[in-house]
């Protein structure tokens, strides 16, 4: 089996969907015998979820909107 | 004789005496290359391990796939050494003969008809090789094994063949069999093979062979990858049936890309890079893409290369080295030393013409084992690359099967180019029209170099009017999202420099990192939190990562590019990007931790 260093070697393209069959049966072999790589798996499939679905950092249209006008506005008067 | 000088070498240079016990002789094809002896050993190196050992194929039968090949190339030097070779290991010469005519009246086994007939179409257009040319082997009692073999007898085949246009060696014998050698149609089969193709027809996808996991702690040569490339590419995995040739294959990278001596190592994977996209080859487009990344050259560069060299950034002189290559690469029967006088009046020295010779022939090599082996790509290649590769029609096609190279400038189709059209003719609306499309973006590339609200939002505006006085400057040749980040970074970047807390956004050795936190999650983790609240944490974790970091996980998980697409718009390498984004995105979840695992249960503030 595997080591844990060579599971970690390979977890970041596993957790992308990134790994061949073979090299993603090797990597479950292991997760299916290693507590401490499960839980790093799973608690990291979990942060993803999270960070992806929380909106973080939207612009709301209430703030970039006068941005937006603000250097259309200077374009426009650049140009006349 | 041949077109490059012969310097004599020690007697004792272990690859001459090598072929000395083997064959007797030392073929010219090896004496063309005195100039340069680290690639006689990559060539013996390969040679040795796949052509002249007993394995799944014997070794008759591949040296018939190397006449075979030889006779559809019209190489009169490899014809004349192959017919030599079978001779010698016994086959009569009514064979012999048969085989410099049609193979199908040599009298082989069923088995063996098989296998050159797929050697053949491998070599003659690798592109459309399927699944379907992999079951007609199996039908014959074909295992991976021997697969595998086929295949890498072809991509040598045509490593000697490429080898042979570039040098121009003298044959290492009288020619008058050659008198005999009529060259054998394309037949009716493979032709069909071919148009049913140019016409897109879905086809089988690889890998076609599978193979044992071997990493770099069980196979030591995986190291010299690891450090080259950031990771081990599909390539090599897909090779691991057979370490011993995986090994001479490393050694040959060894020998014949990595020194600088001749030449720099961008100019090889230019000419790997171009002539991989003339051989449609889009896994090796992606993966040289990918390493002159790595090598500093900017993606927008390195796309134009793949998709035409001649509208590239890169000097006249490489211009002509990458023509001079494509030429050897695809159209060898038309190449002659007078290619090589060319370019020599572009300044480059015999030893650098030689060199470029030989990473054309390797390249043709890898081009091919990728594709008989149906090697699934470790990225995706650039879209423009694709997109062109896609729009080929029929006629197109044609030109590539008759060996033309592929230079098509296609225009970049994407949703925002007649909208940039519009704003580069000084149309403010349609300028409008893509901010607004795009504020989203610029706005978390700034907040994510800068660190915090209020900077991003006045380097915001910066980045908005300095994108409309230099629009005239975008040539379309990456994503116009991608060139406003490029704009975005600019401003950031600015900005920091006249901050005390400076921080660079380049390579810098990424340190170890160890995950700590090993208590489980709670199984539905949200439900404790209100929507605000969990915004809030994530928010509050991602501004205390390093900036390297922050930026990743910014456009991969909060602005949900692709990975690829990440790496274009920082400039940055595909395993570097992964890299950052796995230690980000571990770094996250030890902050996120405390908050969600079973025992503890934090709030978020």
């Amino acid at each position: 089996m595997i080591t844990c260093e060579e599971f970690l070697a390979e977890f970041g393209d596993y957790l992308e969907n990134q790994v061949s069959p073979e090299v993603r049966k090797e990597l479950e072999l292991h997760l299916s015998q290693c507590h401490a790589c499960r839980v790093l798996c799973d608690s990291s499939r979990k942060t993803i979820k999270i960070v992806t679905e929380s909106s973080s950092f939207e612009l709301p249209g209430s703030v970039s909107d006068p941005i937006i006008d603000r250097v259309m506005a200077k374009l426009r008067t650049d140009r006349s | 004789m041949s077109f490059f000088s012969e310097v004599q070498l020690d007697e004792k240079f272990g690859p001459f005496v090598a072929f000395q016990t083997a064959l007797g002789f030392v073929p010219n094809l090896l004496h063309a290359q005195t100039l340069l002896p680290r690639v006689i050993e990559a060539q013996v190196g390969l040679e040795s391990s796949v052509r002249l050992k007993e394995g799944a194929i014997p070794r008759i039968q591949k040296e018939r796939v190397f006449l075979s090949v030889a006779v559809d190339r019209q190489d009169g030097y490899c014809m004349t050494a192959d017919s030599r070779m079978l001779s010698s290991l016994g086959a009569s010469e009514d064979q012999i003969a048969a085989l410099l005519n049609d193979y199908r009246n040599a009298e082989l086994s069923a088995a063996d008809v098989a296998c050159l007939k797929f050697c053949l179409k491998l070599a003659r257009y690798a592109p459309s090789v399927s699944s379907e040319d992999i079951a007609a082997l199996r039908a014959c009692a074909f295992e991976d094994e021997a697969i595998f073999e086929a295949v890498i007898t072809t991509a040598l085949a045509i490593y000697r063949c490429t080898l042979s246009a570039g040098l121009g060696p003298e044959p290492d014998f009288g020619g008058q069999r050659l008198a005999s050698a009529r060259i054998v149609p394309l037949h009716e089969g493979a032709r069909q093979g071919l148009s049913s193709d140019a016409h897109g027809t879905a086809r089988g996808k690889g890998p076609y062979v599978t193979v044992p996991y071997l990493s770099a702690k069980m196979f030591a040569p995986f190291a010299i990858v690891q450090k080259s490339h950031g990771f081990i590419p599909n390539f090599f995995r897909a090779q691991a049936l057979r370490p011993d040739l995986l090994e001479a294959e490393l050694q040959a990278v060894d020998r014949i890309l990595v020194p600088e001596d001749v030449l720099t190592r961008v100019q090889k994977e230019c000419i790997l890079l171009a002539v991989s996209a003339a051989n449609l080859n889009s896994y090796c487009v992606a993966m040289h893409c990918n390493l002159l990344r790595g090598l500093g050259m900017p993606s927008e560069d390195g796309d134009q290369i793949a998709v035409d060299h001649h509208e590239s950034s890169l000097s006249d002189a490489d211009k002509a080295l990458l023509d001079f290559a494509v030429k050897l690469g695809t159209r060898s029967r038309e190449f002659s030393g007078e290619d090589v006088v060319n370019l020599r009046a572009f300044g480059f020295t015999e030893e650098q013409i030689l060199e470029c010779v030989v990473v054309t022939a390797l390249n043709n090599f890898a081009n091919t084992l990728q594709m008989g082996l149906g090697i699934e790509p470790d990225f995706e290649p650039p879209p423009i690359f694709e997109k062109n590769k896609v729009h080929l029609s029929g006629a197109d096609r044609t030109r590539i099967e008759d060996g033309g190279a592929m230079h098509l400038v296609d225009t970049l189709q994407n949703a925002d180019a007649e909208w940039v059209a519009r704003a580069q003719n000084g149309n403010l609306e349609a300028f409008e029209e893509l901010v607004r499309r795009h504020s989203q973006l610029i706005y978390r590339t700034l907040i994510a170099i800068l660190g915090n609200q209020a900077d991003a939002q006045d380097a915001m505006q910066e980045t908005l009017l300095s994108a409309f006085k230099h629009i005239g400057a975008f040539e379309g040749r990456s994503k116009f999202s991608t060139w406003l980040v490029s704009i975005a970074r600019n401003s950031a970047l600015q900005r920091l420099r006249h901050r005390r807390d400076f921080e660079s956004l380049d390579e810098g050795e990424d340190g170890d990192f160890r995950p700590r936190q090993v208590r489980a999650w709670q199984d539905d983790p949200e439900q404790f939190y209100s929507k605000s609240q969990m915004r809030q944490l994530v928010e509050k974790g991602i501004m205390g990562l390093p900036v390297n970091y922050r930026v990743v996980v910014m456009l991969r998980d909060i602005q949900q590019l692709s990975t690829e697409e990440v790496a274009q718009q920082l400039g940055l390498s595909v395993p570097a990007v992964k890299t950052r984004l796995l230690r980000g995105r571990l770094m996250l979840r030890e902050w996120l931790s405390p908050h969600f695992t079973t025992r503890v249960r934090g709030t978020a503030q």
